[in-house]
């Protein structure tokens, strides 16, 4: 993976001195809150119920376990022994002290990490396929483009105070694995038909009140010149968002405003008289970047049919690490190898996507022993070792089991995305934990959990959609009703290269209900589908009529009682 | 109108320094520009310019002509001003406005960063761009990189901390008006000690 330079180090070292000397000002008065705000958010820090909450840029969801354990240690010495992973691959702490905060980041600094725009109207951190560079639909390894990104988006002086936050993801698989299209800007990268890397750009894109998917604004546009044109982008946005609504001045509304010609015409007329600058990044710039994205020292080693890894293990374990490797383990560029999925959605237990101190602490060391010291977090809130021997799975699997996460639901019904919600977040209308806690209690079993297959079920606490509800097969939106936490539930929703925005199905429940209402809603699926056809296809297939009868059959009064839908 | 009494002045390729300042700001509203001292600098809406300014500047005998004539008239650009609309009212202006303001209503509308680099960029502008408005300690940077590099800071701003901090970074990670970003510049001294 990466490792920073002289030029790097130091900048991140210079912004724990700046920080510092503005947290300084802040706690001796001469700095008023409202001027801070921005500051301290654009180094992570929220201000949160019950505390100040850190998010750390995990950048492109990489990390060295040597960095997980700094996070481990971070977690045990100013917070309350665990951390967050976040729909965007970062990771949070939800105890922090505000005078406490430079130091922390400078523990960070020492590793290699920051905070820098993990908040703030600014170009936030910049996420991609967590399985980047192993993954075998690949096409190309996003991450040299992605850490080319990081360093010209930190710190950018003219985007630092957009209309809002602004959010790039870059992929280069056949699979997206991004959600590409709900960011303010996509990248797709692709080789062209002279073998040069090209990247197809899509704008407007995001989820939030007005959930839009991203419209391809420019094709084929050479890697190199990536700065200029998404400078002009920006400028763009930065000149014309809309800053008299909070709610529409994302770049999405701007876009739809225009329409995706007009806002492409506007950019392209924008950089058509910067293309050629010394923006631009340079072969040599490249090369010293992708060489840190060389493979790692492969064993040559032979691929293991499924049968053959299943007989590894002994008959008693047999079932068990079939249905790990089945749900848990994924398919890697080089034979002998596969990449694994440890689930951090146990059931009921823990909030999704939260690691211990200790848990974090032995994830590394499984990362040395078993997957060249990284690591990978997902935008679904796990983590993944990318690089594991598939001679070493089974051995893998019993010792991360002691760790409560082999638990093997990656993809079904209670691997739920969920921000933090009501709980801690202090822009919720509603709680989502406890609701994917009674989700997961209900749905427990592990039998039935595989039968139902693929489904995604994701949880937003509010409207600015963390938990990625619109996304989900089933999504969950706590919405506020006269200060009272109800629920709307959309069906229809898909990540992925057929990403579609989820639809309302009506009024919205009180949270007893929501576990009964899915029972109703998986029950119409079984009962409709055809052998092997998965929720969202059932759902396709059959309209939302029948799953909307089944949740609101017998709880018509519950609901009218409350309204229409939000 | 409205005027701060002194400036950070910060020149590309020189020192920040904190210099009094000699230019009003008129908003375009209350007193009349034939009201204000003929020798009293003053930087004029440039939508007012647009309006009124350029017009007159055409009569010899007008207050404007004779202010561009004495070098005591200038343009500030609000933030929702687009520039690039006006690319030939501006040209025109280079060579008779001996400085530009651009406004920031609040310090966190980030608007005039852009209206600056395009100043730079488009229109070559080599003369001085004073940020004006909400000037904060906190976005010197960001507007010293972007193209300004005079800073009319709010009254309440302490310039002992203001003056500290275009030291702060001393590196870059992308190109800005004042600098190329590090790691070009470092393999570009590199060649040349190579050369050498």
């Amino acid at each position: 993976m990466y490792k920073y330079d002289y030029i790097d180090q130091t900048l991140v070292n210079e912004r724990v001195i700046q920080f510092n000397d503005q947290v300084e000002r802040r706690i001796n008065g001469t700095l008023a809150e409202e001027e801070f705000r921005p500051l301290r958010l654009q180094n992570g820090l929220y201000h949160q119920r019950h505390a100040y909450m850190l998010r750390v840029a995990i950048p492109y969801g990489l990390l060295s376990s040597e960095q997980l354990r700094t996070l481990a240690h971070i977690a045990d010495k100013y917070d309350r022994g665990y951390g967050h992973f976040t729909t965007r691959q970062n990771i949070q702490f939800n105890w922090i002290k505000l005078e406490e905060s430079p130091a922390i980041l400078a523990d960070l600094a020492k590793v290699q990490m920051h905070a820098i725009q993990t908040s703030g109207n600014c170009i936030r951190n910049i996420t991609s396929d967590a399985f980047a560079g192993v993954a075998a639909d690949e096409y190309i390894d996003p991450r040299p483009v992605c850490e080319l990104l990081r360093q010209w988006s930190t710190l950018h002086p003219e985007f630092a105070f957009l209309p809002r936050k602004f959010k790039f993801a870059v992929c280069g698989a056949k699979e997206d694995r991004t959600i590409l299209l709900c960011h303010d800007v996509g990248i797709s990268l692709k080789k062209n038909e002279n073998d040069e890397l090209v990247a197809d750009i899509y704008a407007g894109g995001g989820m939030g009140r007005t959930p839009i998917l991203g419209s391809l604004v420019k094709e084929s546009l050479p890697w190199n010149v990536l700065p200029s044109y998404l400078t002009a982008l920006l400028r763009v946005y930065n000149r014309f968002g809309r800053r008299d609504n909070i709610y529409k001045a994302r770049i999405k509304i701007l876009v739809k405003a225009l329409g995706p010609e007009e806002f492409a015409r506007q950019v392209e007329g924008e950089w058509a008289t910067i293309k050629d600058g010394d923006d631009n990044f340079q072969q040599s710039e490249w090369n010293r970047v992708a060489n840190h994205f060389t493979k790692p020292a492969y064993k040559s080693a032979k691929s293991m049919s499924k049968s053959d890894l299943i007989d590894s293990a002994p008959q008693h374990e047999q079932a068990a690490f079939a249905r790990w490797l089945e749900r848990n383990v994924k398919p890697h560029q080089v034979p002998g190898y596969a990449s694994v999925i440890f689930s951090l959605k146990p059931h009921g237990s823990v909030a999704p996507g939260d690691a211990t101190t200790e848990q974090m602490l032995a994830i590394a060391d499984l990362a040395d022993q078993y997957s060249f010291g990284e690591l990978r977090v997902t935008h679904e809130q796990n983590l993944v070792l990318a690089d594991v021997e598939q001679s070493k799975l089974l051995e893998l699997w019993h010792k991360a089991k002691a760790q409560n996460v082999v638990l093997p639901n990656i993809g079904l019904l209670t691997d739920i995305i969920a921000c933090p919600g009501g709980d801690f977040c202090s822009l919720a209308n509603a709680k989502s934990l406890p609701i994917a806690k009674a989700i997961q209690e209900r749905f427990d079993d592990l039998d039935y959990l595989h039968d139902l297959g693929e489904i995604s079920l994701n949880i937003s606490g509010c409207i600015n959609s963390c938990g990625h509800h619109h996304v989900g097969n089933i999504g969950v939106l706590g919405v506020d009703k006269d200060g009272e936490e109800w629920y709307q539930i959309t069906l229809g929703g898909e990540q992925g290269n057929h990403a579609s925005i989820g639809k309302v199905i009506g009024p919205s429940f009180g949270a007893e209900q929501i576990s009964d209402v899915m029972a109703d809603i998986i029950d119409t699926y079984v009962k409709h589908r055809t052998a092997d056809e998965p929720f969202i296809e059932t759902y396709r297939r059959l309209g939302v009529t029948p799953f909307k009868k089944a949740a609101y059959l017998n709880r018509s009064k519950e609901v009218s009682s409350v309204g229409a839908a939000v | 109108m409205s005027q701060v009494n002194s400036v950070l002045l910060y020149p590309k390729g020189g020192k920040p320094s904190i210099i009094t300042n000699d230019w009003q700001v008129w908003h375009g509203d209350g007193a009349e520009l034939s009201n204000l001292d003929q020798t009293q600098k003053v930087l004029v809406p440039f939508s007012w310019w647009l309006a009124n300014g350029q017009a007159d500047a055409k009569h010899a005998d007008s207050i404007v002509a004779k202010r561009i004539a004495a070098q005591t008239i200038g343009v500030w650009f609000a933030a929702d001003e687009d520039i690039l609309k006006h690319a030939e009212v501006i040209k025109v202006g280079k060579s008779m406005w001996p400085l530009v303001g651009a406004d920031f209503p609040v310090f966190r509308d980030g608007r005039s960063f852009s209206t600056a680099a395009l100043l730079r960029e488009r229109f070559a502008w080599s003369g001085e761009i004073r940020a004006i408005g909400d000037v904060l300690i906190d976005q010197l940077i960001l507007g010293a990189r972007s193209g300004f590099d005079s800073f009319a800071l709010r009254a309440d701003q302490n310039t002992d901390v203001a003056l500290k901090q275009f030291t702060l970074f001393t590196v870059t990670t992308q190109n800005s008006w004042r600098d190329r970003r590090s790691q070009i510049s470092s393999q570009l001294s590199n060649q040349q000690t190579g050369a050498l």
